[in-house]
């Protein structure tokens, strides 16, 4: 390769974290603070032999094991309990790290035009790619190499320094591996909207492909490249292998990328976008009608991933219903019905802690839809629309109600999945009111985060994206906060933590009402803010 | 130019303040059916501001401002059922056709797509089944043009319209806006491109820092402003450089003198250049351009004022 394509890459990689480096210190500190903060408080939660054991009984079980990954053999320490837990979570948070970050600074600057600026200059062919992923790498194995001193300092018992750097740089290799795929896709796709879907849907095969091996045939997790982070068997083998396959899986990506990238034209894809209608269909009337014709396709993926992901959950329900995997003793202490009654709770706790994912999952698209009469407003699609005969209630109540549909089918749709799947295994079915009940359950606390929505696009357009990370706290509470024994006023600052044994118990009525009202009374107030406020807000 | 007793469109001392910044300080003008007015200022005037106000996107901080005798953000949805409107950066959903989106705009306006749609799509030479996403600045444009001036209104908003547009699209929309006077229609057209606005606009109101600074026909802002005079006389003229009114002498080498008079001094330069014997003398109305230049320059604006 000539130098003359990589010209002035070193300053475009400067110049990116320039402009970057709010954000980039914000998810590195988030990320950092969330893993060293766990680690630095692990030992106190699981010090002792019998906590050790018992958390590692419940690591041990099917349902665990398909949200964190397969445990390594014993014997345990708190380091080994804490590389089990916090491996696959800080796995996926990376990627969708590299995935924004990527994915925003190559296609997304090359959809709005900044690429063409800068390549009018005496700028390589391929330094905006490299800068971009220079820019990345750094990101990636600077948060690994802090992960690794942290861990060095964090005073969790059992560590050792090369586990701590394997851990670290490992999570630095993950990340980095998936901003090449990232990196990758943004070359076939022309628009950044398909390729973040695109490059989520390959995260998603991967994330259940690894789930499946784990649950049945660890040992082909291997194939999986997102698995990998489950083969360091961190603080018991340190296997360094996973990483090298990382690098050499990026190297080559990164190979493929520069090459579609030198063999295509800026602003195209090798995807083309192709002729369309030439006049409107009847049924593009009216807001709700164009907000599907926008959202349509992203709506479907959704709706049937989700349901995808339910199946796959479920299709594992005969392993994590099986008590007597875990602890054969049972057989002899219990007669058949009460196994059966103690394979159904096992099953409904699963459940519980699913629907929880399931929620998060269905509010990103809700919360995304109501956020488009800001996002649309900002980037001047709208600007035609308010000139025109809609009002603002008409705007304001036809994203809401989109949005609204979204979220409780893709709802729906996980749980619809889980039945399905669930069903498909057993042996004697489960009841569709089950799964009804947590549907009905969710549903309250679900529309109250899509109100907050419509509150901050009324009230406070520029804060508009807060809500996501709202919802990812109340997911980490949700997700860990028994694992990681959080206090229980921890669970009330979301309006999921009032929604508690569902499904183990019924779903409590005064709650749904109450919190069903809140909804309402929030997307009102949001209206109200909406009317009056201006709609151009910089 | 005949002058109603109704105006479509009335803004009285309207303001926008942003925080701390007054986008608008005092915009008043009128526009009037069968009318043409024309929005003229500097980048960051406040052209685009007033505008959104008038859409009823903004809402402004003090004054009046109705549409068809309408409050602009109160009965906002009325108003919008006779306006049509062409936003200075039109932005398209990037996955949609032309066609589709023209549709979409006809239908948002209770119209529909006519033979006069397709007209228009033929005359500005636009292919409608291409995505939004493969659209040139000026492609855009003539989506969000032709969806506008198939639209039936009764006022017509057009920010920067032209921009985009290549010469023979540029006259075909002088044309169309010809036709909407023709029909009676009032329209607000804001531009940077003064010949334009020389040629289509009845009368013409100048924006500066948040304030309307003239309006007027253009016949009446020339009285307003210099006539640039090239004069040769057999008597010397030593004293023209000092007289009132009388800016930027210059004397040629074959000793004419160029010469700018301010309009309301003209009387009093011809009287003394008359006692010298004129040659040959030649005079230049001022042209938009220098108006334009004299309202943007804030000195002269200043001196003007005093």
């Amino acid at each position: 390769m000539q130098t003359k394509r990589f010209q002035k890459t070193i300053f475009l990689t400067k110049f990116n974290f320039k402009r970057d480096w709010f954000k980039l210190s914000l998810w590195a500190l988030v990320l950092i603070a969330l893993f060293v903060g766990v680690a630095g408080k692990f030992t106190s939660l699981y010090g002792s032999k019998a906590g050790i054991d018992q958390i590692v009984k419940t690591l041990k079980t099917p349902a665990m094991v398909s949200l964190f990954g397969k445990m390594p053999q014993g014997p345990y320490t708190s380091a080994d309990v804490f590389a089990a837990e916090m491996t696959v979570f800080m796995a996926i948070v990376a990627v969708i790290m590299n995935y924004y970050f990527v994915i925003r600074n190559t296609r997304g600057e090359e959809e709005s035009g900044v690429l063409e600026l800068i390549q009018a200059h005496a700028v390589g062919r391929m330094s905006h790619l490299a800068a971009v992923l220079i820019e990345s790498f750094v990101l990636n194995f600077g948060i690994g190499l802090i992960y690794a001193i942290g861990l060095q300092f964090a005073g969790l018992s059992g560590t050792d320094t090369n586990g701590n750097f394997l851990l670290g740089i490992g999570l630095g290799a993950v990340g980095f591996m998936f901003a090449t795929v990232a990196a990758v896709i943004a070359q076939l796709s022309d628009n950044s909207r398909s390729a973040t879907i695109l490059a989520y849907l390959i995260f998603a095969a991967m994330y259940i492909a690894r789930m499946i091996t784990d649950v049945s045939h660890p040992k082909y997790t291997w194939f999986v490249p997102l698995g990998w982070v489950e083969k360091f068997s961190t603080y018991q083998n340190n296997n360094w292998l996973p990483v090298v396959f990382m690098l050499l899986v990026s190297m080559i990506l990164i190979l493929l990328a520069f090459y579609l990238n030198g063999h295509r034209d800026i602003g195209s894809g090798l995807i083309a976008t192709r002729p369309g209608r030439k006049n409107a269909s009847i049924f593009l009337r009216g807001p709700i009608s164009l907000l599907w014709r926008l959202n349509r396709i992203s709506i479907v993926v959704w709706f049937f991933g989700i349901m995808i992901l339910g199946m796959t959950y479920g299709s594992i329900f005969n392993t994590i219903g099986d008590i007597l995997k875990t602890n054969p003793m049972f057989s002899q202490l219990l007669d058949t019905k009460a196994i059966n009654t103690a394979n159904l709770l096992l099953i409904k706790q699963f459940i519980g802690v699913l629907i929880i994912v399931f929620a998060v999952l269905a509010l990103i698209p809700g919360i995304s839809l109501i956020n488009y009469l800001k996002t649309g407003e900002n980037k001047g699609y709208l600007e035609i629309i308010h000139s025109k005969p809609t009002s603002r209630l008409r705007l304001f109540s036809s994203i809401t109600l989109v949005s609204l549909i979204t979220s409780i089918a893709v709802l729906f749709a996980g749980i619809l999945g889980l039945y399905l799947g669930g069903n498909a295994v057993m042996d004697q079915p489960l009841k569709f009111d089950l799964f009804w009940n947590c549907f009905i359950g969710y549903l309250p606390p679900t529309l109250i985060m899509l109100g907050i929505s419509t509150c901050l696009l009324g009230w406070m357009p520029k804060f508009v994206s807060l809500n996501y990370g709202y919802l990812i706290v109340g997911f980490f509470v949700k997700y860990f906060g028994k694992l990681l024994k959080l206090p229980d006023w921890t669970e009330k600052i979301t309006p999921f933590g009032f929604i508690d044994k569902v499904p183990v118990h019924n779903f409590d009525v005064t709650t749904f009402w109450w919190q069903l009202l809140i909804a309402v009374i929030l997307i009102i107030v949001g209206y109200l803010g909406y009317r009056r406020r201006d709609l151009i807000t910089g | 130019m005949f002058i109603q007793a109704n105006p479509t469109l009335h803004i009285d001392h309207l303001q926008k303040r942003f925080g701390k910044f007054q986008a608008l300080k005092n915009i008043t003008f009128d526009i009037y059916p069968g009318e043409v007015f024309g929005f003229i200022g500097p980048n960051g005037a406040g052209k685009s501001t007033t505008i959104r106000t008038l859409l009823g996107i903004l809402r402004a901080s003090g004054g009046k401002a109705t549409i068809f005798g309408r409050d602009v953000f109160k009965d906002a949805v009325k108003i919008h059922q006779h306006l049509a409107y062409v936003p200075g950066d039109v932005y398209l959903w990037p996955n949609l056709t032309g066609g589709e989106i023209i549709d979409l705009f006809l239908k948002l306006s209770h119209n529909r797509h006519t033979q006069k749609t397709d007209e228009l799509i033929k005359k500005f030479q636009l292919d409608p089944t291409k995505k939004a996403r493969t659209y040139s600045k000026g492609n855009r444009q003539k989506v969000a043009l032709i969806a506008a001036l198939s639209t039936e209104a009764q006022l017509y908003i057009f920010d920067e319209p032209t921009s985009g547009l290549d010469p023979l699209n540029e006259e075909v929309f002088q044309q169309e806006v010809l036709k909407l006077k023709q029909a009676g229609k009032a329209v607000l057209l804001s531009s940077h491109i003064l010949s334009e606005v020389e040629k289509m606009c009845d009368r013409i109101g100048i924006i500066r820092n948040g304030e309307i600074v003239e309006t007027g026909t253009l016949e009446q802002m020339r009285h307003l402003t210099r006539t640039v005079i090239k004069v040769q006389t057999a008597e010397p003229t030593p004293e023209l450089p000092t007289l009132i009114g009388v800016h930027n002498v210059v004397i040629e080498d074959n000793g004419s003198q160029t010469l700018a008079v301010d309009s309301e001094h003209l009387d009093a330069v011809m009287d003394y250049l008359s006692k010298k014997q004129i040659l040959s003398i030649q005079a230049t109305p001022p042209t938009l351009e220098d108006l334009f230049l004299r309202y943007y320059d804030s000195n002269e604006v200043d001196q003007h004022a005093n």
